[in-house]
């Protein structure tokens, strides 16, 4: 430690701040990059993910400790103890992120499986590790592609069992959260417009296509394609924006925005 | 022995001859008195050429014989014509000319002969240019060289006299052409290069000087009357004394000077161009606009664009009017309902007559035009008028020409003509698929409820319509039709049963008629408790039905029936025309004399809806067959009715009418529900065969098949294409989202 400058030093802290990896790791992430943060960041996410050995049998006993008295499953009050357990509060982000590991069907809800596997992927068989993943599993959130799998998993993972669309108001609820993480200007008048002019279900078509939209199209609007495949909701959206002025108060809003 | 011996011949005494009957040509050519050759001259003086091409060398002259007749003509030309013409000036010299080319060819012709064994051998052997063609070539270079300028532009100048309305020696111009034509020696060269471009060039000038006068001071059609005049006098002109390979070129030039340069001038000169032309009718004029400027390269666009606007901006017109005129009705309550609207369609028939007249006449046929009246009657047939769309206008237009009592009178010929161009308005309408719902509407309400005037005319707008939408377009209401033809058959037989079983009895007379389900509107179906009485009816149908039928299933639609009851009022009995609604709640009143709402309706077990229009309709309407209490004009829960015995008309049938509902609203959406199938049906057709389109193609293919019966939103066919992405028959491309992968 006392090797590196000062420079290098602060560098790795960030690193391990931002990602939650070892020291080790953000070494070998921020030397491969030539100590440039953005590099080690591509550099640490693109590695496979050396499958730490868990112990099956403490697994098994974390699932215990938290399923259902009367169904083989882990249901929301499994939940909340473990987010007790773990520091976490149960709307955080991070528990998103969690079920995405565990490839989770429906919100509230683990099978064993989706449970055991899940913590296995990610090298945890205890409390304590868990607690240590904590800032990794956040720190996901930051690349972009996984990112995007974590915001379309959401669809899945949020509707009611059986339906084929995502309830608006749950749907406001997860856009929310995600953005928030992700600072796209037009969320809040996005969700103002829903609750608005449209006041039903999100199909799935369209709450992907809404991250594409989100990224591609600046918040000016200048550069989107009317005669574009977008889906008719997000038309709707722009048309929405231009009648009732937004865009020049984003526009002004949009070059004070810090990034 | 010294008879046989010819004397040799030396060249200048063989010459010095030869030139005595040069000499003497001469002056036969300058009109000199001088005798004609005498055939005597003639062998003489072709016998010494002879003589002297076939003695022996060194006397053989031929060679020398060939260079004296070149330059006997040469001699002339510079001592004797060349000098006659350039004293001369402008027509004069033109006069000259003519006179001295006149001369020149037959000098050539007379030399010809003479010299004519030159020809034949010497010529002939070298391969040298024949005499005659020497003859005129001396002349084309000494004489036309020098002076085709100078022709040319006097021939000019008296063209442009001419076209100022000067008497002008057309022959003349005439001969002198002619002979830019014969210098060239079969080609046009000379008459092309050297007279006719500037001709063109000049006939531009003139007449481009000419327009920018007349575009200034005439009215459109004077001006056209002009440009046409010019036109006309070129083409004479070409036919009286220019070549006939100018006149393509010459009226190309003028028709440019005259209508390309100025065609957007003219045509909208603010009193008189074409706007004005057919605001007034001024057909004449508008034929000769039509005849000048389909000449000139485009020259028909402008036109047709202006036609177009016209036509728009009348019909346009005629849809405000009809606006204007149901709002004026509606405020004074004066009018029958729709009757504006059905002059209207009447005005728009009148309109595209009078157009497709222009069409065909003025217009001759021409497709820019046909195409300008289509595109202009499409823009305001698709406006609808007073909240109504064109489609239903026209269906109601129909209804109310082919049903009993329309307010129109019509011979047979005369609906058969109106039905036809109502059809031929269809063509302009994007919605024909609402025209076609709307349609079958009124088509089961005539049919059903015997309202059809004509059978031959029902059958007869079913052929046009077929002829011009296709067989899927008539296909449901060819059905309704022969369904009504099955019914009549079906009715026969139903009695035929009816005296052959005796204990089949359905105690009162009984009509049915068997629909087939999908031809007609669809009908709400209420399980209405019907009274005994029609209970009994219902089972003897039903089992006669089964021995034609075993399984098919009948529904029942009462909301279509009609009964005729005896109603037994204290002053007399009236016979009443009713619904099966209104006879239902009327033989309530049988066994009851006095009923509540709520008892009415849980009785009959219709909707709310239908209980206050019925019972509105037997006590607060004209007829009040049943007293309401409390005694008010609208019907409420709490209301309770009695038979009103005291009731008394002066008529002793009376028909009970039901308000009709507004089924606008119904047919709309029924439209828009199968024009969603229909745009999923083609999506999914395009899908199946491409497996992967982007979204613009796709867009594209649907509104081109869907086209020939309503015009897709591109909202609605996007609004589609997510539906179908959520129901798994389409996905959108990994990468790239505009691109769109069918799932099998």
């Amino acid at each position: 430690m006392h090797k590196l400058g000062r420079g290098h030093r602060d560098k790795l802290q960030q690193f391990i701040t931002i990602t939650g990896a070892s020291e080790k790791l953000a070494l070998q992430a921020l030397k491969a990059s030539d100590w440039h943060l953005e590099g080690a960041f591509d550099f640490f996410y693109s590695q496979p993910q050396l499958k730490t050995f868990t112990d099956s049998r403490h697994l098994e006993e974390l699932y215990n400790r938290y399923k259902d008295a009367y169904v083989d499953m882990i249901l929301a009050d499994g939940i909340t103890l473990l987010c007790n357990d773990i520091q976490v509060d149960p709307q955080d982000i991070v528990m998103l992120v969690l079920s995405w590991h565990m490839k989770a069907g429906t919100m509230c809800e683990f099978s064993k499986k989706e449970f055991i596997e899940g913590l296995q992927s990610l090298g945890i068989d205890s409390l304590e590790k868990f607690r240590e993943k904590i800032p990794y599993m956040r720190s996901e959130l930051k690349d972009e592609q996984k990112f995007r799998e974590i915001y379309n998993f959401a669809f899945g993972w949020a509707k009611e069992k059986g339906q084929k669309s995502l309830a608006l108001d749950t749907a406001i609820g997860m856009w929310q959260l995600l953005f928030a993480e992700k600072q796209w200007p037009l969320v809040d008048h996005w969700c103002q417009f829903l609750q608005a002019r449209h006041n039903k279900a999100i199909s799935r078509d369209t709450w992907s296509q809404l991250l594409e939209f989100a990224k591609t199209v600046g918040s000016n609007l200048s550069d989107y394609d009317a005669e574009g495949a977008w889906p008719y909701l997000i038309d709707e959206f722009v048309e929405y924006l231009n009648e009732n002025g937004i865009i020049q108060n984003d526009l002004i809003n949009d070059s004070s925005l810090k990034r | 022995m010294s008879m046989s011996e010819r004397k040799t011949i030396d060249l200048d005494q063989g010459w010095d001859f030869m030139q005595k009957g040069i000499l003497k040509l001469k002056n036969i050519l300058e009109g000199l008195p001088e005798p004609q050759f005498s055939s005597e001259d003639y062998m003489m003086l072709y016998t010494t050429i002879y003589n002297m091409c076939t003695q022996k060398p060194p006397h053989d002259y031929s060679q020398q014989l060939y260079d004296k007749y070149r330059e006997s003509f040469e001699e002339y030309i510079v001592s004797t014509v060349l000098p006659s013409l350039r004293e001369k000036h402008d027509e004069f010299m033109l006069r000259e000319l003519v006179k001295r080319w006149a001369n020149h060819k037959i000098m050539v012709r007379w030399l010809s002969r003479f010299f004519h064994y030159l020809d034949r051998y010497f010529i002939a052997r070298r391969s040298l240019p024949p005499l005659n063609e020497v003859g005129l070539t001396c002349f084309r270079d000494l004489v036309y060289k020098e002076l085709n300028g100078k022709v040319r532009d006097a021939v000019i100048s008296l063209i442009d006299q001419e076209r100022e309305g000067e008497q002008i020696d057309r022959a003349l111009l005439k001969n002198v052409l002619d002979i830019f034509v014969e210098i060239g020696m079969g080609q046009m060269d000379h008459y092309e290069n050297d007279f006719e471009a500037a001709m063109l060039k000049d006939t531009s000038a003139y007449y481009s000087r000419k327009a920018s006068n007349w575009i200034l001071e005439d009215s459109c059609p004077d001006y056209m009357l002009k440009a046409e005049e010019c036109l006309k006098r070129e083409k004479d002109r070409v036919a009286h004394y220019l070549h006939s390979s100018s006149e393509p070129k010459l009226l190309e030039k003028v028709q440019h000077e005259l209508l390309s340069v100025y065609a957007n001038q003219l045509l909208e000169k603010e009193h008189s161009g074409c706007h004005a032309l057919l605001r007034d009718d001024k057909v004449e004029d508008l034929s000769r606009m039509f005849r000048l400027f389909s000449k000139i390269p485009r020259g028909l666009d402008p036109v047709s664009s202006i036609f177009k606007q016209h036509v728009t901006a009348e019909g346009m017109a005629l849809v405000k009017l009809a606006e204007d005129a149901v709002s004026t009705k509606k405020a004074e309550k004066k009018d029958i309902v729709g009757l504006q609207e059905q002059v209207f369609v009447r005005k728009v028939i009148e309109l595209h007559d009078k157009y497709l007249a222009y069409v065909n006449d003025c217009f001759q046929n021409h497709t820019l035009f046909h195409k300008a009246l289509k595109e202009a009657f499409e823009i305001f047939c698709n406006k609808g008028v007073a909240g109504s769309s064109s489609a239903e206008l026209l269906a109601t237009f129909c209804d109310n020409i082919l049903k009993k009592g329309g307010s129109e009178k019509l011979s047979d010929e005369a609906i058969e003509e109106t039905l036809e161009k109502v059809v031929k308005l269809l063509a302009y309408i994007s919605d024909k698929d609402l025209f076609a719902e709307f349609y079958r509407k009124k088509l089961a309400r005539r049919l059903l409820f015997d309202k059809s005037a004509n059978d031959d005319h029902e059958r007869s707008i079913l052929t046009k319509l077929k002829q011009q939408c296709g067989g899927q377009f008539t296909s449901k209401m060819e059905g309704m039709v022969t369904d009504l033809t099955l019914a009549k058959e079906n009715q026969t037989s139903f009695e035929e049963y009816l005296s052959n079983n005796p204990n089949a009895d359905p105690g009162i007379d009984l009509t049915v008629t068997v629909l087939t389900t999908g031809f007609w509107p669809s009908y709400k179906s209420f399980d209405l408790n019907l009274p005994a009485e029609m209970v009994r009816c219902v089972e003897v149908f039903k089992e006669f039905y089964q021995t034609k039928t075993k399984h098919r299933k009948l529904t029942w639609i009462y909301s279509l029936g009609t009964c005729n009851i005896s109603g037994k009022f204290d002053p007399k009995t009236v016979e009443l025309i009713v619904t099966t609604y209104q006879a239902s709640a009327l033989l309530l009143f049988n066994s009851s004399d006095r009923l509540s709402y709520s008892e009415i309706m849980s009785q009959l077990n219709l909707s709310d809806d239908d209980v206050i229009r019925l019972l509105h309709s037997l006590s607060c309407a004209k007829y009040k067959i049943l007293n309401k209490e409390p005694s008010t004009k609208t019907i409420s829960s709490t209301d309770y009715f009695e038979f009103n015995s005291k009731f008394t008309d002066k008529m002793r049938r009376i028909k009970i009418p039901l308000p009709p509902v507004d089924e606008k609203k119904k047919v709309i959406e029924d439209v828009d529900k199968d024009r969603r199938y229909a745009i999923d049906a083609s999506i999914v057709r395009i899908m199946k065969s491409r497996k992967v389109l982007n979204y613009q193609q796709l867009v594209m293919e649907c509104v081109e098949q869907l086209g020939r019966m309503f015009k897709p939103d591109v909202k609605a066919i996007k609004k589609r294409i997510e539906d179908l992405i959520s129901r798994d028959y389409l996905e959108r491309d990994k990468d790239n989202a505009n691109l769109f992968r069918y799932l099998a």
